[in-house]
């Protein structure tokens, strides 16, 4: 059975949110629903000051804690191992926001983030909380799996670019968008990402390109203590943790 | 079952119920009006992190006062304490009032509340400590609505049956120890995290119980402690008394021993101690409501005293609010993920709507609490 991974270089990734700027144009989102985010740090102090990033994703964990505390199954995980949201069943409780360990879900019926508010802009229609001029094709939106523009009052997330990758042809080992047979189904921050820092492929694939870049450049995962298991990896070099934890050499 | 002497119910609008009912309506109408005018905006929750806000305190607060006096009401027949006979019915009023409250804030904070009622129940997340808080809540609601009738027939305490008291008693410390355990599992939130939180709670759902009674008691006798019962005075001032010194003293020892835990490691997300500590609310929560009322409750000249059990019921029952407020905003302050590059603690002050929906559930409870005091001659004549 197929497991969607990604893997991310941190060596090759500039920081340049090409993946977030396509992300948002591809699913509709709003300003600060940044379903793929880059983070960026700073640590020191001038003039020895290092900066640093880090592209997040959603880690579509593979025991993932969002989808256990969800009280009506609304999140929930498909067999191809990508945790989607069923906007039908979405409550707004919230609940899954508090238990994801990399912040990685949204509620945007919160104020809003940049002036003016684009979802007075762009009011919705129908069941949309907003309805922008360069939205996805309604026949792609699905509410049962989170895709789309969506109502008011549930939460959001990346999903993988469902609507593509769940169209890939069966029993491929990676979703290259240098290759014309697989383009059209590789996610959008896959596919626009301009140093190639991104891959996306089946994890349980053993010959995928994914799989190689794990074993030999030493993937790793974050915070991997608290037992989500995400099927996104990072490659650093290994030289350095992936995130800095300067809060804990606050008495050093 | 004893009905041998069936009290006539009647329905007399105490100047209580009129007052509580006039500001609860007038409270509601200004909260619809900033629901529909304002939608979420109106909330100063974030995708940043603060997730929660004072609704989720307000409701957890008044949830497990509600468990809490389910449980004192029920103990004349779970643990045979007869000496409890005498508040078991107000504890259920009170119960029932408070749950009603608590429930309200919710249903007014969540964008699908009517959906929960059935996606929760039918959907079986059995993993989610959510799921089963909403199913023992409701059971439990229909439990204490039965012993509520049953003392609004006049039947007294030891005749209530006792698998019903029993069944009530499952179901308060169920819903408490789950409430603690939304919070305690969660392990990447050092702040929350903990198998201790279970047991807390249901430390602090007996801690709000006995000074809700205590408070209530005097309130609806128009605080003049002569018109309050002989029996009821004396338990008040022995072993009720003595109960909430206990609940207090456990709940200030809990808070001592975490902030020590809390300010002494070196865990990511733990440094929200120093700026828990560094909050002038932490103190007073501390003193104001734990350490002074501690004293009170706990040296038996100054728990006889009617107007000290009032001022320490009182001092309880806001350093409680105001505990479960740090507790639930503060362990968001810190993202875990983005907390090893935010400069400080994320910020969050309620806004007027969230202020409202406290408001609305404070009143929501006193009307019903009224209501049910009307309803039925509650006072013990």
């Amino acid at each position: 059975m197929t497991k969607w991974g990604m893997v991310i270089d941190l060596d090759k990734c500039t920081g340049c949110q090409a993946c977030t700027t396509a992300c948002a144009m591809e699913n509709s989102r709003l300003p600060g629903e940044s379903w793929q985010d880059v983070l960026f740090y700073h640590e020191g102090t001038y003039p020895n000051v290092k900066l640093s990033w880090l592209p997040r994703p959603c880690m579509q964990c593979e025991n993932p804690s969002c989808v256990a505390v969800c009280p009506t199954k609304a999140t929930w995980k498909t067999e191809d191992g990508v945790v989607l949201v069923d906007w039908d069943k979405c409550i707004g409780c919230k609940y899954c926001m508090i238990a994801c360990p990399y912040g990685v879900r949204f509620y945007m019926d919160e104020k809003p983030v940049v002036q003016p508010d684009v979802r007075e802009v762009f009011p919705g229609d129908g069941d949309r909380i907003w309805n922008p001029p360069y939205k996805m094709p309604d026949h792609l939106e699905d509410r049962k799996k989170g895709i789309g523009i969506q109502p008011a009052g549930v939460v959001s997330k990346c999903t993988f670019c469902y609507h593509k990758i769940s169209k890939a042809p069966k029993g491929v080992a990676d979703l290259d968008e240098d290759n014309p047979e697989t383009r059209e189904y590789t996610p959008a921050c896959v596919r626009v990402c301009p140093p190639k820092a991104r891959y996306f492929g089946d994890l349980d694939n053993p010959d995928s390109k994914v799989n190689q870049l794990i074993a030999d450049k030493r993937g790793v995962r974050l915070k991997e203590e608290t037992g989500n298991k995400p099927q996104v990896y990072y490659l650093s070099g290994g030289g350095a943790p992936v995130v800095p934890g300067e809060r804990s050499q606050r008495r050093g | 079952m004893a009905t041998a002497t069936l009290p006539k119910l009647g329905f007399k609008p105490s100047p209580y119920l009129v007052g509580a009912g006039a500001l609860f309506l007038v409270a509601l109408l200004y909260t619809i009006y900033l629901k529909v005018t304002l939608g979420h905006h109106g909330f100063n929750t974030t995708n940043y992190g603060v997730f929660w806000g004072l609704p989720i305190v307000a409701y957890d607060y008044f949830l497990l006062t509600s468990t809490g006096l389910t449980l004192i009401a029920s103990l004349p027949l779970t643990l045979g304490l007869r000496q409890f006979d005498p508040i078991a019915k107000r504890c259920i009023w009170l119960a029932l009032a408070a749950l009603v409250g608590g429930v309200s804030i919710l249903f007014l904070e969540l964008a699908h509340p009517i959906r929960a009622l059935w996606a929760a129940p039918l959907n079986f997340q059995t993993a989610s400590p959510l799921f089963w808080k909403i199913l023992c809540v409701g059971a439990y609601t229909i439990v204490l609505v039965l012993m509520g009738l049953a003392f609004a027939r006049g039947t007294a305490p030891a005749d209530i049956p006792r698998g019903l008291a029993v069944l009530a008693t499952l179901l308060a410390l169920a819903i408490t120890l789950i409430a603690g355990s939304v919070y305690g599992m969660i392990v990447f939130r050092p702040f929350w995290y903990g198998g201790e939180l279970p047991v807390a709670f249901l430390i602090e759902a007996f801690m709000g119980a006995v000074v809700f009674l205590v408070f209530f008691t005097y309130l609806i006798h128009g605080f003049s402690p002569t018109m309050v019962p002989e029996r009821t005075r004396t338990l008040f001032a022995g072993s009720l008394g003595a109960l909430a010194a206990g609940a207090v003293f456990l709940h200030v020892l809990f808070v001592v021993a975490r902030t020590v835990a809390g300010l002494w490691s070196y865990g990511e997300g733990l440094q929200v101690w120093q700026y828990t500590v560094d909050q002038p609310l932490y103190w007073a929560a501390l003193i104001g409501g734990g350490l002074v009322p501690l004293v009170i409750f706990a040296v038996p000249a100054l728990r006889a005293q009617p107007w000290l059990q009032i001022l320490g019921s009182l001092l309880v029952a806001a350093g409680l609010l105001a505990s479960r407020y740090e507790f639930v905003i503060n362990g968001q302050l810190l993202p875990p993920f983005k907390g090893s590059w935010a400069a400080a603690p994320l910020e969050y002050v309620p806004s007027q709507l969230e202020w409202m929906l406290l408001i609305v559930g404070v009143l929501l409870a006193n009307t019903i609490y009224a209501a049910l005091e009307s309803w039925s001659s509650t006072k013990e004549a």
